[in-house]
């Protein structure tokens, strides 16, 4: 019985304490084999890149907590950036990345319509749109990548405020955020109720497509600020390589930190420290020389590794998961 | 409505080749040339063989994203192997490679019961890596040149990838509507949980579905493969939407339960119908991407209207 009592109260703790507790294992096993690995530039930069997932993450969590997916978030990230990026000449770098944000914005609300009003799992209905997105994003740059010369947006990346990188900040921001509306809000509570029993939901008098319309909205804001700290970045935005794989990295990161499958239970710093742990890995993995290519594999296998994770806790904590 | 509808999920497909076929033959000189007829239906091919194996999966209520990167790997494998072990014994040996990815598939959905989105998702991801590392990031030339003959040979005058899509089409009738497999595969879309109490080996019938899948992957890459004559480790993005569009487009139900083969193979005729108009237009190649995005959309429109009208009849009582 002891044995039990030791493997629950493990279950209990994982999500809180496990995630923390693999990424600290990993800083400390390629800290000790690679010594580029353990330069405070290399940790700091990385926790900056690590910004990218975590902060598209965020809007993923939500979706996911309410049972659905969505799974065109690479091609919005790329149409809503080529366009942003374009207007930069016209109407001023500042004005272009609110541009960015909004378009994103937009993209995730036109999914939450399609999804609502066409009731087809989401994950089709947003398969479709992956593919409108990135069409659009090569039609309208003839498959040119949109370079950015506004130092006000390169500043994003490389910018930091009190030492500490803007990405870093603005992430802890989003998250903060994000939390508060999870917690304290009625909407976060009306998440929740939608994606643990939607017929439950729906007789207690919640709009039902109102909270899932503002979901997908959530998710298109949230990738549209990643796009923008991306596009920083890499100085320019590619219609073609953009955001490709994007959707693949944010769903292994929610689904890693702890977010479960069946929807009703949303973890947000489970997804922060699991983009933190993905991208160490990459990281590592690379100063390490291993081929890229093992980087897919060994990415595609966290992702089932994590379901596995996650299915063991249930089991063990006794509960409902699918 | 509900009429129309029922009727719709039999024969929709007819009116978008019809009215396809008539915008073309107005539009173009060549499209009512015996040649021109049969090139785009060979250009179907592909999408057909595919769309048979997804029409499977998601009449069991599953699907599967890892498609084009099994294509991918199967590829890979028949340029490395060709050399080695000669044709016949190479096309074997791909699609055994391709087979047993499926399996993997079907083994993680069944025994570990991860759900479909994620296991393929996170296999399309794997098996891509795979790919490129079997083929060092490079494109593979085939030297055995015999070997186009699969892709762009003629039997009687007809392309032999036609003669595929349809030995193809006949064995996935028998499989899907004539056997006890196929029984089983519809009765456990539409209710997995009554098919287990009754005494069928649910998981067995899902490895079979994502090891059907993963083969039909494969015999469309070795006719592509054979095209080309290039191992592609990266080859055909996005065929897995294509995939989906024809299988939903032909009217295969998304909620699992009733599949239709021939609506799969005429929307992958239809969808050739598409391409083939756009590039006498001379569009750039976005546009085909685009367009397979709204008729996939389309398509899954019509099916919402469809599942909101069955259930408003439901409710009313009214018999379906």
């Amino acid at each position: 019985m002891r044995k039990v009592g030791a493997l629950k109260w493990a279950a209990g703790r994982w999500d809180s304490f496990g995630l923390p507790f693999l990424v600290a294992l990993l800083l400390l096993v390629f800290s000790l084999l690679s010594s580029p690995f353990r330069s405070v530039y290399n940790l700091v930069s990385n926790l900056s890149f690590a910004s990218l997932v975590a902060i598209g993450s965020i809007g993923m969590v939500f979706c996911i907590m309410s049972g659905d997916f969505d799974i065109s978030i690479g091609s919005m990230s790329a149409l809503a950036g080529v366009l942003g990026a374009s207007m930069v000449a016209r109407i001023g770098g500042p004005a272009a990345m609110l541009v960015t944000v909004a378009l994103a914005t937009l993209c995730g609300f036109v999914n939450g319509v399609f999804v609502t009003k066409l009731r087809i799992p989401a994950f089709i209905t947003t398969l479709g749109m992956q593919f409108v997105y990135r069409a659009l994003a090569y039609i309208y740059t003839t498959n040119t990548p949109v370079y950015i010369k506004d130092p006000f947006w390169l500043s994003i990346g490389s910018g930091s405020v009190l030492g500490i990188p803007f990405p870093v900040v603005l992430m802890v921001l989003c998250f903060g955020a994000a939390v508060y509306v999870l917690r304290k809000t009625p909407f976060g509570r009306y998440v929740i109720a939608v994606g643990t029993n939607r017929n439950a939901a729906m007789l207690s008098g919640i709009n039902v497509d109102l909270v899932k319309n503002a979901v997908f909205t959530l998710v298109g804001f949230f990738v549209g600020i990643a796009t923008v700290v991306t596009a920083s970045y890499l100085g320019s935005v590619n219609p073609g390589m953009t955001g490709q794989g994007y959707e693949f990295q944010v769903i292994t990161v929610v689904v890693l930190g702890g977010t479960a499958l069946s929807g009703g239970n949303g973890n947000l710093l489970g997804a922060f420290f699991a983009a933190l742990f993905i991208t160490y890995m990459q990281n590592g993995l690379g100063l390490k020389q291993v081929n890229s290519y093992w980087q897919y594999v060994a990415t595609g296998m966290v992702l089932i590794f994590a379901v596995g994770i996650n299915r063991l806790k249930s089991a063990i904590l006794g509960q409902r998961e699918t | 409505m509900i009429r129309f509808l029922k009727l719709y999920e039999k024969f929709g497909i007819f009116i978008f080749i019809f009215a396809g076929a008539v915008f073309l033959a107005f539009a173009t000189p060549n499209f009512l040339k015996l040649d021109t007829i049969l090139n785009i239906i060979a250009q179907g091919s592909y999408a057909a063989v595919v769309g048979y194996g997804m029409t499977l999966a998601v009449t069991s209520g599953g699907f599967d994203l890892s498609v084009e990167s099994v294509m991918a790997l199967t590829s890979v494998f028949l340029a490395i192997l060709i050399p080695v072990i000669g044709i016949p014994l190479a096309i074997v040996a791909s699609l055994l490679v391709a087979a047993f990815v499926g399996m993997l598939n079907g083994l993680i959905i069944s025994k570990l019961k991860v759900n479909p989105l994620i296991t393929t998702l996170s296999m399309m991801t794997i098996i891509k890596g795979v790919a490129l590392l079997c083929a060092g990031g490079k494109m593979i030339v085939i030297l055995q040149k015999q070997f186009m003959s699969i892709g762009t040979g003629k039997l009687l005058g007809i392309p032999i990838p036609i003669y595929i899509m349809v030995v193809f089409f006949g064995i996935f009738y028998l499989v899907l509507y004539r056997s006890s497999f196929g029984r089983h595969v519809a009765a456990v879309g539409s209710n997995e949980n009554a098919v287990r109490i009754s005494g069928v080996n649910v998981d067995v019938v899902k490895i079979g579905v994502y090891v059907l899948v993963a083969l039909t992957s494969g015999v469309a890459s070795v006719v592509r493969t054979s095209q080309a004559l290039i191992g592609m480790p990266s080859m055909s993005p996005g065929f897995v939407l294509v995939a989906l569009t024809v299988t939903i487009l032909g009217g295969t139900s998304l909620t699992g339960g009733r599949g239709n083969l021939w609506g799969t193979l005429l929307a992958a005729v239809f969808i050739s119908m598409i391409y083939y108009g756009l590039n006498l237009i001379n569009v750039q190649i976005f546009y085909q991407m685009l367009s397979v995005g709204l008729v996939l959309m389309l398509a899954l429109f019509i099916e919402g209207l469809r599942l909101r009208y069955l259930k408003a009849a439901k409710a009313k009582g009214i018999k379906v």
